[in-house]
């Protein structure tokens, strides 16, 4: 659906081929050094675990891309039933759990103490929804590219409303890029028709599909949903850039604490 | 109540003004069109050569009205580009004079001819006011050749351009929904095509473009920054004509003439781009669509001599497509139907009946299953206006206009969808206006006006209301049940100083309020943008604008200076949250933001508008600024189009007989931008950190441009020329978006990536006539 709202996107791209009248380069510009900030990634699923959560800090936009680890945090999960566990740092700044088992309809919250500062982030892991299978659509791809496929992940939506899924996939194990996330704002309660796609990565007959599925709270669903927002931003200008909207209260932090369900189906693609 | 007592005491001014002189006094009135084809001139003077600083100028349709002591006098018509003309007349009764104006190249018989000083610029009482000369327009280079009254009016101090070969514009520092773009007083709510390239004006079909900056008299209203009122011809009422244009993008066609000599005439103008007909021509595009079209029609009919109506209607549409899986088209269709009906010598009254709507449709096929993206915006619009010309010293406008508007908003339809039902919101837009232009003595001019706006909630939907973004309550109104509704009353205030022949000053104050506002998740204006009518939530947007200019004439009025300051304050401003989804959102208003702005400047311009060499060269220094809860920490910070400096140089020359050329420089400060103070990693890709909004600077923006027109000889009634012009001469690569993102060639680092579009874009037309 993303992609299809990016009109200005194709007229552009579709203009500007046309006419060849655009051209890109790279410049430099004189960017002020904001203060660090902590990031915070943490996940906790349905799958076994070890579940890892990552600290690391921001670095200037000049700089290399090593974003140094924040080590000696303490770092704890608990979920709603009273179970606590502390993480155990295996690396710079990745920490990990040892026996929390990941539970669907479970609450969890991460809780950091590091330099100083305290941290602390909520997440329901939403009932899982069952990917049934993939189903492959013709798909001519705008400003030729010929024909291709489009996958669409078959599920069917509970009655409920609030449902947030992200999608992930690989076509012959080149992972797709951007951010793929949908709700159930629109076709509420109904099989899934909306496929998914990733301009850069075509799928053709015969190729092996790897769909992942999760299910993910609001607060998951608005971060991501901002976060794509922005990247496709390209030539047409995005929305104005931001930090994406997260759950981390307490001291200020980039980053999210996500509890979701995860499934993967494998299929070949076929018509 | 406190508003009713000011209303009727207003009134009460406004009637006595009529019945201050009671001596005996005849009325001289008529109507004013151009000899050539019968236009109505909008805006030509009349004046009594006998007393200075007496007369009047017709209003835009043509009508003027003068009452005066009985006597004998010199009628002076004045107009730039015409004849003046002089007419003896004895009033000793109620006279009904037309008179038929002749431009300056043709020569004249029945009057007597004079020289016709062009001061009016300083006498008018209109601050923050410009006209486009519709024959300047085709001399001024224009990217790919498209002659574009949006793209020229972006040249002129105060007004902004939306970006890169952008026909979107701002004007001091509001926002691009608050202009009200009017063709034929009907408002037109999407005024481009493609990405903004091109504007849904085609030039060839028109007949006056005039942009008020603000202080707008008071029968206009709805919109915070500018009226920009753009009117059809009506078509040559002597003779039928032809004229065209072949260009590289598009053609254009128009055909007009008279139905029955002076009676009645017609105009009907086409235009299509045809880029997509080569290219089908490619493997590449085959199968896909990507074109516009506009179509503009109008006719006129003289019932008698006090009664005439006019007929116009406008329809466009874009439409982009690719094979079968995916299509896209949106338009504007715009309908007026006028009767001007001269109710005494001195009472003019202008009725019309407006429809105007704006569709934007999505239509995908995915799989077999069909489903489509509407929003639409529809209006019904009734305005009577009328002009009462009380005495040589007062001529009142006042009236009503009332618009029913239904909204409905970005929804998802198909056979296979289900949505939480988005239901079209109606609203009703109620005003009245009353507006008299004064003059006090030979020096002093004032106007003063009021509007009393009213914009109902019209039911049709559930409407939620929030604080701080959290839904409090719920308030359902059947479709055709009244909601809330919000007075506001919007006085207006001009005066022009004439301090001597070469010298004004002129001052202003209005308020204008805004009942609809349109919602854009993305920088450069998208035809998905959906306007939104006034709500629980949303109220009326507010400005004050407060405005001073300096006029001055050299050199027997061959040079016009004018330089304006001015300062805005703005209310109740909608934006959004980030990253809000303003497309499937269940309740779009639950993602809104609200806040105040302000805007502050000076103009400076300086015109040649006589001989061979004309042009001018246009300055603006100004500020712009939002204070939004819930954006860059509940601070003030710079708007987008926040640009320090603007500056444009026009120039036209006249070389020989054939040719003339022209250029242009435009050079401004960039736009205000967002971007890292930082980077981060999250799931391995590198993320950016924001720190302040707007806090930097796009690269400032400069280009020039070079035209030439080459006109033929004329071969009998066949008139046509050559037009060359190169957009970018220099090939200036102006930054059109920054994006920053990992280097594809050493992962390790991070780089800022600028695309620039338009380089050295040069086009030929040949326009013809006959």
């Amino acid at each position: 659906m993303k992609k299809i709202i990016s009109i200005k996107l194709i007229i552009l791209v579709l203009f500007t081929s046309f006419f060849l009248v655009s051209c890109e380069k790279e410049i430099e510009i004189d960017l002020n050094e904001g203060d660090t900030q902590i990031v915070i990634e943490g996940e906790i699923t349905n799958e076994p675990g070890p579940y890892k959560v990552k600290i690391s800090k921001t670095v200037n936009f000049n700089k290399g891309n090593n974003f140094p680890g924040v080590s000696n945090a303490i770092v704890t999960i608990t979920d709603n039933l009273g179970n606590t566990e502390q993480l155990i740092e295996i690396e710079n700044g990745i920490y990990q759990t040892s026996s929390l088992v990941g539970i669907q309809g479970n609450t969890y919250t991460l809780n950091i103490s590091v330099e100083g500062k305290n941290y602390s982030a909520i997440s329901k892991m939403p009932m899982q929804v069952n990917l049934d299978s993939l189903r492959f659509n013709e798909f001519s791809a705008p400003l030729g590219g010929g024909n291709s496929l489009t996958t669409v992940p078959m599920f069917k939506d509970p009655v409920e409303k609030g449902n947030n899924y992200r999608f992930f996939f690989s076509v012959n194990g080149e992972k797709n890029t951007g951010y793929i996330i949908t709700n159930d704002n629109v076709n509420n309660g109904q099989e899934n028709q909306r496929p998914i796609f990733d301009q850069e990565l075509e799928v053709n007959m015969g190729d092996t599909v790897i769909v992942e599925m999760r299910c993910i709270d609001l607060n998951i669903y608005n971060y991501f949903y901002t976060l794509s927002q922005i990247s496709g931003g390209g030539p047409g200008g995005g929305a104005t850039p931001s930090n994406p909207p997260n759950n981390i209260t307490g001291d200020k932090a980039l980053g999210y604490f996500s509890a979701h369900t995860i499934q993967k189906r494998l299929q070949i693609a076929t018509k | 109540m406190k508003n009713n007592i000011s209303i009727t005491f207003f009134f009460l001014i406004f009637i006595n003004m009529g019945s201050l002189w009671s001596q005996k006094k005849y009325t001289v009135s008529g109507t004013l069109t151009d000899g050539t084809n019968g236009e109505t001139m909008i805006g030509a003077a009349v004046l009594i050569k006998e007393k200075k600083g007496v007369g009047t100028t017709c209003n835009p349709q043509g009508f003027y009205s003068l009452t005066l002591s009985e006597g004998s006098y010199t009628l002076q018509i004045q107009f730039i580009g015409y004849q003046q003309i002089e007419k003896q007349i004895v009033l000793d009764k109620n006279i009904v004079l037309d008179f038929k104006l002749n431009p300056n190249s043709i020569a004249m018989k029945e009057f007597e001819v004079t020289d016709k000083k062009d001061n009016d610029n300083l006498t008018k009482t209109e601050i923050g006011v410009e006209k486009l000369d519709m024959k300047e327009i085709e001399k001024i280079p224009v990217i790919f050749g498209e002659k574009d009254i949006l793209k020229t009016i972006q040249l002129l101090p105060g007004v902004k351009s939306a970006g890169e070969g952008n026909s979107g514009f701002f004007v001091r520092g509001g926002s691009a929904d608050q202009n009200l773009i009017l063709l034929d007083e009907a408002p037109v709510y999407n005024a481009s095509h493609l990405l903004g390239f091109f504007s849904t004006f085609n030039s060839d079909a028109l007949k006056d473009v005039t942009i008020i900056k603000g202080n707008s008299p008071a029968q206009y209203g709805g919109r915070l920054s500018s009226v920009l009122d753009v009117k059809m011809k009506e078509g040559n009422n002597q003779k039928y004509n032809v004229a065209g244009g072949l260009g590289l993008i598009s053609s254009r066609l128009s055909v007009e003439g008279p139905i029955q000599k002076d009676k009645s005439s017609f105009i009907i103008s086409g235009r299509r781009t045809y880029a997509d007909v080569f290219l089908q021509a490619t493997d590449e595009f085959a199968g896909n669509k990507l074109y516009f079209y506009d179509l503009n029609l109008k006719a006129n009919y003289k019932i008698n001599d006090k009664n005439r109506i006019f007929v116009s209607g406008y329809f466009g549409k874009d439409v982009l497509g690719f094979g079968d899986n995916f299509g896209i088209n949106w338009g504007n269709k715009t309908a007026t139907l006028r009767w001007n009906s001269i109710l005494s010598a001195r009472l003019f009254s202008n009725t019309s009946l407006i429809y105007s709507n704006y569709d934007f449709n999505i239509k995908i096929n995915s799989g077999g299953a069909d489903f489509n993206i509407n929003s639409n915006i529809k209006d019904w619009n009734l305005k009577q206006e009328f002009s009462y010309f009380i005495n040589e010293k007062n001529t009142l406008k006042f009236g009503f206009n009332s618009i029913h508007h239904t909204i409905t908003p970005s929804r998802f339809e198909g056979e296979l969808v289900t949505q939480d039902k988005k239901e079209s919101r109606s609203s009703l837009e109620n005003a009245l206006f009353i507006n008299n232009t004064s003059k006090i003595n030979e020096k002093l001019t004032l106007d003063y006006g009021l509007r009393l706006s009213a914009f109902s909630l019209l039911g049709g939907d559930t409407y939620n209301i929030y604080e701080k973004g959290i839904l409090k309550d719920s308030v359902v109104l059947e479709n055709g049940e009244l909601g809330k509704t919000y007075y506001n009353l919007e006085p207006r205030f001009q005066f022009s100083y004439l301090i001597n022949d070469k010298n004004s000053l002129k001052g202003g104050y209005a308020r204008n309020t805004q009942h609809l506002h349109l919602l854009s998740n993305s920088n450069t204006g998208a035809p998905s943008d959906q306007w939104i009518g006034n709500s629980y939530n949303i109220k009326p947007e507010i400005s004050d604008q407060i405005s001073l200019g300096y006029f001055r004439n050299f050199k027997e009025n061959k040079y016009q200076f004018s330089t304006e300051i001015y300062y805005k304050d703005l209310q109740n401003q909608v934006d959004y949250k980030n990253g809000a989804d303003i497309n499937s959102a269940p309740d779009v208003e639950s993602e809104l933001l609200f806040g105040k702005g302000r805007a502050y400047g000076a103009e400076f311009l300086i015109k040649k508008t006589q001989g061979k060499f004309t042009g001018w060269i246009g300055y603006t220094l100004s500020r712009t600024e939002r204070k939004i809860e819930g954006i860059n920490n509940n601070d003030w910070y710079v708007a987008r189009q926040d640009r320090t400096h603007d500056l444009s140089v026009v120039a036209m020359y006249e070389l020989t007989k054939r040719w003339s050329i022209s250029g242009l420089f435009v050079y401004n400060t960039g736009n205000a931008a967002t971007f890292p103070s930082g980077k981060y990693s999250l799931e391995d890709k590198t993320l950016f950190y924001y720190t302040e909004r707007n806090g930097y600077r796009m690269p400032a923006y400069h280009r020039m441009d070079f035209g030439a027109t080459y006109t033929k000889p004329h071969k009998k009634k066949y008139e046509s020329s050559w037009n060359f012009s190169l957009y970018n001469v220099y090939g200036r690569e102006n930054a059109y978006t920054i994006t920053f993102e990992n280097d594809p060639n050493d992962p390790s680092r991070t780089r800022a990536l600028q695309t620039s579009l338009f380089r050295w874009v040069p086009s030929v037309t040949y326009n013809f006539k006959f």
